[in-house]
């Protein structure tokens, strides 16, 4: 785990909830806000909603359903040379949210849209638990 | 939709001037050089002598030392005091965004004549176009990176909903570069069949290479006055009128459960449409941004040529190409001509008005509309251009 050498998040007082559930609970953890119950996503200090500050942070089921796929064949980030082709999908989690993650255990070609999917952590640094996802019934 | 009032603001303003540089790989130019040089291009085909020009409006690209301060930068390298300027940077959403912006001070009298001018390195001083998107994060954690990777998702998406395939796609392709094949100033004109865009290496799929625009070096201007100094002057070229104007921007991006459908540029086209008083059936010729092939296909529904889903068979049997039912992209676009995000696209609406669209003239053109879209599926505009103004 020394060498991981792609792109990392920049943990902050704004953002190490999120990780910090991924790391010690593997957990999706997402705000929820207080006055109208809306979660979000990006991270951020106010209820793009309601405006309203802050929010709960709230762990999440980690399932949701594959609303896009695509396959990274061009390497942008040398980092990435031995992974292509690699797949990139946007999720709809179960609780409102979207995400961006990958789909891992299965073949590219396996990942279809409209696929139920579920959290898998992967540890990539002491510090840093990557949230991906696996195919829902294996 | 929020309801807008602009319609006071149809055929107020025209385009005078178009300039350009040579496009694709231009060694030794800087951003600067590039705008400057449109910038001299634009001011010789309009005729108006330097002095005239009181406005001016910059987009510094992806490789201005200065960014936003760009605007004093090429001011006076220029040797311009203007009397209204700034810089903007919305990605292939500026170009449009800038016009609108000189079309509004010309007709309120902030300015006379306004230039909107762009230049950019990109391919002689290093893309900028591969960064990863997202707040807070980069979504560059999991691999998601590169100008490609938003367009394939709206891509993919769409596939998925609608059975658009990736055939269809080419067909954006094979008409863009036939354009281009009867342009002599544009990068790629060696015509394409399906065939070659299906043989084509994959990029992000479903996106192949032949879905892809040119990183290019080049610069671009547009002179904006106001309509009654167009009339009432005997200018070097006819003026092109600013019929309707339309802006929507999704600032949203995962917030927003359709985003990759970019729902507000129907918002941006249904003002434009409003305030020149037009609706599809009424365009003659289409410029419609083409970052990728998949864009093309999402104007085509937002703007009314078919419905939701149904952009993928519309493009077929060469609709789109010159001769069919609706021209688009006639100098060969983003695509094939240059990426010169957008920008060339207004030069082409200009062109085809005047009549000067040589081989590639689409004839009796009257109402031309161009559409830009830049950043993160995010900043949208379009405009209704015409010959002579609309009643
Ligand atoms: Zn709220």
């Amino acid at each position: 785990m020394s060498t991981y050498d792609k792109p990392l998040p920049e943990l902050t007082e704004d953002n190490r909830p999120f990780w910090d559930g991924l790391r010690e609970r593997s957990t999706l953890t997402m705000q929820k806000c207080d006055a109208c119950g809306h979660i979000r996503y990006p991270i951020g200090r106010i209820c793009p909603e309601c405006l309203a500050p802050g929010g709960t942070w709230t762990g999440l089921s980690g399932r949701g359903e594959v609303l896009s796929r695509i396959v990274f064949h061009q390497v942008y980030n040398k980092a990435f040379a031995d992974d292509v082709p690699y797949n990139v999908v946007l999720v709809q989690l179960d609780e409102g949210p979207r995400m961006f993650s990958n789909v891992v255990g299965v073949p590219n070609e396996d990942v279809r849209v409209g696929m139920r999917v579920r959290l898998h952590c992967d540890p990539v640094t002491a510090e840093v638990t990557i949230p991906r996802f696996v195919p829902e019934e294996p | 939709m929020s309801s807008l009032k602009a319609e006071s603001l149809k055929d107020r303003a025209a385009i005078v001037g178009v300039g350009k540089t040579p496009q694709g790989k231009v060694p030794g130019s800087t951003q600067l050089s590039l705008a400057t040089g449109a910038f001299t291009a634009a001011l010789e085909d309009s005729g108006l002598d330097k002095s005239e020009i009181d406005g001016l409006l910059t987009f510094p690209g992806t490789t201005a030392p200065e960014g936003p301060l760009n605007y004093l930068r090429v001011a006076e390298t220029l040797g311009i005091d203007p009397a209204y300027t700034g810089s903007m940077s919305m990605g292939g959403g500026t170009a449009g965004a800038l016009v609108q912006m000189a079309a509004m001070a010309v007709a309120n009298g902030m300015a006379t004549n306004v230039a909107c001018v762009f230049g950019d390195a990109a391919k002689t001083g290093g893309s900028r176009f591969n960064r990863a998107s997202g707040w807070g994060d980069s979504w560059g954690i999991w691999g998601m990176m590169g100008a490609a990777a938003n367009s394939a998702i709206a891509a993919s998406r769409h596939m998925a909903l609608y059975g658009t395939t990736s055939e269809q796609l080419g067909e954006v392709a094979v008409a863009c570069r036939r354009h281009a094949s009867l342009n002599p100033d544009a990068v790629m004109r060696k015509p394409i069949t399906i065939e070659d865009h299906q043989a084509s290496r994959w990029i992000v799929e479903p996106l192949h290479l032949l879905d892809c625009c040119l990183i290019s070096d080049g610069g671009v201007c547009v002179i904006v006055t106001s309509a009654e100094r167009a009339r009432a002057r005997d200018l070097k070229q006819p003026p092109v009128f600013i019929s309707g104007m339309g802006q929507a921007y999704t600032s949203r991006t995962l917030e927003r459960p359709d985003w990759w459908y970019v729902p507000h540029q129907k918002d941006a086209l249904d003002r434009a449409y409003a305030m020149a008083g037009v609706g599809p059936s009424d365009i003659d010729v289409a410029q419609l941004y083409d970052n990728f092939t998949i864009s093309v296909l999402l104007w085509l529904e937002h703007a009314g040529f078919c419905g939701v889903g149904e952009a993928g068979p519309y493009v077929e049997g060469g609709r789109i190409q010159l001769g069919g039912d609706l021209p688009v992209n006639t100098a060969g676009g983003n695509l094939s001509e240059s990426y010169m995000e957008g920008w060339l696209h207004i030069v082409e609406g200009v062109r085809q008005l005047r009549g000067d669209g040589g081989e590639r003239q689409v004839d009796g053109a009257e109402v031309c509309l161009v559409t830009g879209r830049g950043m993160t599926l995010n900043c949208s505009n379009a405009m209704i251009l015409s010959k002579d103004g609309l009643k």
